[in-house]
This record gives structure tokens, C-alpha cells and sequence, in this order.
């Protein structure tokens, strides 16, 4: 007899922020899945009317965790309006601080966000290395966990050398940046970055960088695993172990489309050397055949968002953010648009980045397994092993060229519209800004939760979490550990809300249920 | 002594603003009595631990929930701060209990000798953040030695 569960709420372990996800439940498998963003944003609204620059200011504090993203893309916005390319040491610097805030993000949200959830000590009590994850992995305890707070609160501070302020810098002006370390500051910053390599390699990896790289298929993998009990006791070597009893190679499919912006521009002098003009490519890629990105492919459905209806999917520079929540309440669910690429869903985020820069070890996973919850976590586990390398070259290259420019003039930003594309710690981010008459008329933000977290389009395709919840299996409706699993994989972020001190808080509960 | 205080919350979202309103009058407040930093330190969470390694008092500024009825300020040390802690789990927002429920474990450098929330609970009233940001220098000043 199939067993069907309509209505019922679980309780998820913890909250994301305003998330909640309802699912219908037969026999024990997801088969749908509503994702909802409950809380209006508004940044769009706010922004317009305000000064040109009012957006450095602003948006960084669209988030807690991203501020230097969104200044990044704030910036690069109305380096493109201003039509300026910044000078080399400009991009070495923002560069740095953004590659500081994507690797602290990845190695926090790795182990305190996503293995936490191993040491779920109900989900996991048979599992064999159940027992070892609580060890690890414990709610301020565990051992992973301390170390990952400390040394990522240690990198941080090459973004305090860098921004001159902590927090909330806004060293990021169009033209380049405000100022530049003295040399004595920026060997710290090589110090800081030195221990933080020597410990992620040490911790996280169990292996050098270099020999991690030489990783290029599944197979290379296991025999990575098996090759050392150092790889096989580090985090990825434990995650890898623990993933394989987990089932997480079967979970959480996704639409298998992958769109990355691409990440880093890089100096016009630089010995790093890339197929394109930043560091990482920007792509779209069905499964592992990756095609050129094209930016006026970008438009955002309204039709099962909390919006004004009427209007086809549109283009971020014409796009409407009119809040409207009243009427057709069956079909609109979600305050968060739903972005297509070429009017399809996609996935962002560290695997996205592999995929469509074309790692081998991820291309060959793709390729054999599919996208899952393992493939989509390893890739934020490992990514910094392909950014410290780079930060190392433009750490001596800003010594080596201290005296250099790292600002070019921009009197004032003139009239025109220009489009700020970055990839954040969870994907694809985007700003897009018209100025006229020096003030802002126009800003829209996608951020990755939009692509990863969207809810249905006008062809009733679910959002890439929402597809990938479809097929998941759960053990036990009151402790759903592997819709946990799921979601987080695609480290969900809905613009952090309100967070204050409240006594004797309850737990945190993500609805997994039909009624809302 | 280094003495710091720190308001946190978000200013776009009117229920999490009060830190971060107290901080705005405390600008307007040249000059601040010599020795006393203030930090817009907004929802860094985490991200805020640099600032506690610095020895010194530390004088926190947030919303609260809970404590006391609304339109109250409510002061806290540092074991009611960490006491508050329900939900041990690290999440986007994770919070000052949080924050210094880690720091003895993962600290570098010198821990504060002292620190205090002044809690502002419900909505804000000028007068309240007024109040707020003059207890928050007393605090920084004195400690909170004979304030309750």
C-alpha cells in the first residue's frame, strides 16, 4: 500500500534563516517539494533614488557572511558603468580579500554546517563511524569544529590588512581600491596565509595541494583514500568514508545544469595563467558539456513568486521587484524569484565552478555518477586547494610591485548601466545597475540562493533544490536528516534576518511539511 | 584598558536594529570619553571573535528577546550571555551566545577582562536608545559594578 503524508510538519534540526520547505512524502521517498523563501527583501527598492556609490556602502550589508562579495560585485558594477579597467594591484588586492571570505565560508560551512549533521546522534547512531563524526564534529566541541573557527578566524585578517577596517570595509572604490598595505603588512598577510595552507593541508586535506591536483578521476580518488592513513584520517578522507556508508552519492541529483559566472579577473601582468580573463571561467554546462556563458540569457519568472504578475520572465535590467502577496495564494509560494539561464533551471556553486572550469576529478564524477549531495560538498570542501596557490602568487606579486597604482581616478560615475558578475562562496552573484542623472534608477541583485533555492517557473519547472529533494529518502519523518543533507549541500543563505539574543530559544524548526 | 563597544544587528530589519541605531547615536556623541572605541559590528557573528582577543571591557549593544517586558534595557554578563545559548548548532545566524560560548576555546592573544550586553527588548523609542547608548559608555567606563 503506498503511504502518503500530506501536512505534516517535521522538525529539521535547525533553521536556515526564513526557509521553509514542504514536501509530500510516499512511501517514505520525497516526491514533491515546495522551497519558499519567507521574507521580503527589498534591497531593489531601497537602492533606488540613492547616490551612484550608495551600493559599496549598502549591499555589503545584504549579508553577514558575504559583505566583500557584495561589495565586489557592487563595485565591479560601476567599474563597468565608469568604463575602467582597475590596475593590476587593485585586482590582486580585491581579489585577495574575496578569495579569503570564499575559502573561510567553504571550510565553515563544511564542517560546521554540513558534517555537523554526521554527528546527529539519532540519524547516525548504527552508523560505523557515526561515533567518531560526534568526535569530530560535536556543536562547539568537536574537534574539527574549534580548529575551523580558529583558523578561519586567523585568515580573516589579511581582509583587516587588506579593507584597513574590521568590519565592514569599503576599501572597493571603482577605479581600484582605496589604499595599499605597507610591505611589512603584506608579509604578514603571506605569514597568515602560509599557516592557514600548512593547516588546511595538515586538517582538511591530509596531502599537499600539489598532490591532491594530481586527483583527476573517481578512481584516482579512491586510490587516494587508500594510498595513506593521513588522507584517510583527514576531513576529506573521513568525508569520503563516511559519505560512502551515508549514501550520498545517490542523493540529491539536481537539474545536472551548471552555470558559474566565473570568478577573479585577472592583472594584465600576472604569473598565473588562465584560458580566459579571470581565473576561473565563466560557463553554462548541461551534465559535464560546458558551452560559453552569455549574460542577456539571464531573466527572472515571477509566476509562482510573491510579485506583481503580468509580466514574461525578464532580463535583470528591466526587472520589476513589485512585492505583491495577496490573490492566487495556491500558485505563489515564495518571496524569491525564479532566475533561468536560457529559460532553463541550474545548479551554482563550488561544483558549478569545477564543472564548468573543467576539473577532471569533478567531470569524471559528473560523468559516471551524476551531481549529488557527495559530489556538490566535496567541491566546497576541496575548493580552496585551487585558490591558495594563486593568493600565494599575488601576495609576492604585490610585494615585488608594491610601488605600483591601485586606483584610477573616477571624478564621478556617469550615466549607463553595468552589470557586477562574480561568483560568491555559494555561486553565481550578480548585481545589475543603471545610474541616471548620477543617482540609482535601477539595481537588481540574483543572488546563488536565488538560482539554487528558486521555486517553480511559468513551465512549472521546480528550482534546482526542490528537484533535488525528488527521490530523497527518509528514514524517519520526525528527524529527516537526509532532506538536511540535501538542501545544505547547496549551502542555502537567505539573506541573513533577524538574529537576536532570545532567551530560552526554541529549536530551531525548518518545516518539512504541506501546510504553511 | 581597551574598551570597546560593539553594536550588532542589522539595520535593514527594523527588529534587529536597535544595536546598530545605538551606534549611530553614539557617533553623534563627540567626543566619547578618551579610550572608548565603538564598532558598527552589524551581523559578523563569527566574524566578530578578532575583536575579543584584545583584552579589555567589551560592551556589547543588541536586540534582545525575552529578558524583560518591552521598551526595557536589560543588562547581562557574560555567563547570562552564554546561558542564553538554546540551539547549539552554528547556523547563518549564529549568534553573540554563540560567539562567546567558542571564544575560549579558539581564542588568540588577550581574553576581554569584562563582557556585558546591554539588551534593548521590542521596539526602540528614541528615548531608549538615548538611555541605551549613555549606559553603554557608564558601562565601558565602570563595569557593571553597582548598576544592578
Amino acid at each position: 500500500m503506498v503511504k502518503t503524508s500530506k501536512g505534516m510538519n517535521i522538525p529539521l534540526n535547525r533553521a536556515e534563516g526564513d526557509l521553509e520547505i514542504r514536501v509530500e512524502i510516499e512511501d517514505g521517498i520525497i516526491t514533491e517539494a515546495w522551497s519558499s523563501g519567507t521574507m521580503f527583501r527589498g534591497f531593489e527598492e531601497m537602492m533606488r533614488g540613492r547616490g551612484a556609490l550608495d551600493g559599496l556602502v549598502v549591499t555589503p550589508r545584504v549579508c553577514g557572511i558575504c559583505s566583500i562579495t557584495h561589495l565586489t560585485a557592487a563595485v565591479e558594477a560601476l567599474d563597468a558603468i565608469a568604463g575602467i579597467t582597475p590596475p593590476d594591484n587593485a585586482r590582486r588586492l580585491r581579489n585577495l580579500a574575496l578569495m579569503v571570505e570564499t575559502i573561510q565560508s567553504d571550510v565553515r560551512q563544511a564542517i560546521l554546517m554540513f558534517m555537523v549533521d554526521f554527528a546527529n546522534r539519532e540519524a547516525y547512531q548504527d552508523h560505523p563511524l557515526g561515533e567518531e563524526a560526534q568526535y569530530r564534529y560535536s556543536p562547539l566541541e568537536g574537534r574539527a569544529a574549534i580548529e575551523v573557527i580558529r583558523e578561519s578566524k586567523l585568515l580573516l585578517q589579511i581582509v583587516a590588512i587588506i579593507g584597513g577596517q574590521w568590519p565592514h570595509t569599503s576599501f572597493m572604490v571603482p577605479g581600484g581600491v582605496t589604499s595599499i598595505p605597507e610591505i611589512s603588512k603584506i608579509l604578514q598577510c603571506r605569514i597568515i596565509l602560509e599557516r592557514f595552507c600548512s593547516w588546511y593541508e595538515r586538517s582538511i586535506l591530509g596531502c599537499s595541494r600539489e598532490r591532491w591536483q594530481e586527483i583527476r578521476s573517481r578512481n584516482d580518488l579512491t586510490a587516494w583514500l587508500d594510498e595513506n592513513p593521513a588522507h584517510r584520517e583527514s576531513e576529506v578522507g573521513f568525508f569520503l568514508r563516511f559519505s560512502r556508508l551515508a549514501g550520498l552519492h545517490s542523493l540529491g541529483i539536481g537539474p545536472n545544469r551548471f552555470l558559474s559566472y566565473g570568478n577573479f579577473p585577472l592583472p594584465l601582468e600576472t604569473a598565473i595563467k588562465s584560458r580566459g580573463e579571470r581565473l576561473l571561467n565563466a560557463g553554462f554546462a548541461v551534465g559535464t558539456e560546458v558551452s560559453s556563458f552569455e549574460e542577456r540569457k539571464i531573466t527572472e519568472d515571477i509566476s509562482h513568486s510573491w510579485f506583481q504578475q503580468g509580466t514574461k520572465p525578464l532580463h535583470p535590467f528591466s526587472g520589476i521587484t513589485k512585492p505583491y502577496a495577496s490573490g492566487q495564494s495556491s500558485q505563489l509560494y515564495s518571496w524569491i524569484k525564479a532566475p533561468r539561464y536560457g529559460g532553463e533551471v541550474v545548479e551554482t556553486g563550488p561544483l558549478a565552478e569545477m564543472v564548468v572550469a573543467g576539473n577532471p576529478l569533478f567531470q569524471d564524477i559528473i560523468a559516471k555518477d551524476g551531481p549529488s549531495v557527495f559530489a556538490r560538498e566535496l567541491a566546497r570542501l576541496t575548493r580552496p586547494a585551487h585558490l591558495l596557490g594563486p593568493m600565494a602568487i599575488w601576495i609576492n606579486e604585490l610585494l615585488d610591485r608594491r610601488e605600483d597604482g591601485f586606483y584610477r581616478t573616477v571624478k564621478s560615475i556617469p550615466d549607463g548601466e553595468g552589470a557586477g558578475l562574480i561568483q560568491a562562496a555559494r555561486g553565481a552573484l550578480g548585481h545589475w545597475v543603471k545610474v541616471q542623472d548620477g543617482k540609482i534608477s535601477h539595481y537588481q541583485i540574483i543572488t546563488p540562493t536565488s538560482w539554487n533555492g528558486s521555486p517553480r517557473d511559468e513551465q512549472g519547472i521546480r528550482g534546482a533544490w526542490e528537484e533535488a529533494l525528488i527521490g530523497t529518502p527518509i528514514k524517519d519523518i520526525k528527524n529527516p536528516v537526509e532532506a538536511g543533507h540535501v538542501v545544505r549541500s547547496f549551502d542555502p543563505c537567505l539573506v541573513c534576518a533577524v538574529h537576536c539574543l532570545q532567551k530560552a530559544k526554541k529549536k530551531g524548526s525548518l518545516l518539512l511539511g504541506f501546510n504553511r | 584598558m581597551k574598551r570597546h563597544i560593539i553594536c550588532i544587528g542589522n539595520r535593514f530589519v527594523p527588529k534587529d536594529a536597535a544595536g546598530t541605531a545605538v551606534f549611530d547615536r553614539l557617533q553623534e556623541m563627540h567626543p566619547l570619553p578618551a579610550g572608548i572605541e565603538i564598532i558598527d559590528g552589524g551581523m559578523a557573528g563569527l566574524n566578530l571573535l578578532p575583536l575579543l582577543e584584545q583584552g579589555g571591557r567589551v560592551v556589547f549593544v543588541d536586540a534582545v528577546n525575552g529578558f524583560s517586558g518591552p521598551g526595557e534595557i536589560v543588562l547581562l554578563d557574560h555567563q547570562e550571555i552564554v546561558g542564553s545559548l538554546g540551539d547549539s548548532h552554528f547556523d547563518h545566524s549564529a549568534g553573540l551566545a554563540y560567539v562567546l560560548k567558542v571564544l575560549p576555546q579558539v581564542y588568540d592573544g588577550d581574553l576581554p577582562e569584562e563582557i556585558i550586553l546591554v539588551g534593548l527588548e521590542g521596539a526602540c523609542t528614541p528615548q531608549m536608545i538615548e538611555r541605551a547608548a549613555a549606559l553603554s559608555i557608564t558601562i565601558a567606563e565602570h563595569g557593571l559594578k553597582d548598576l544592578r
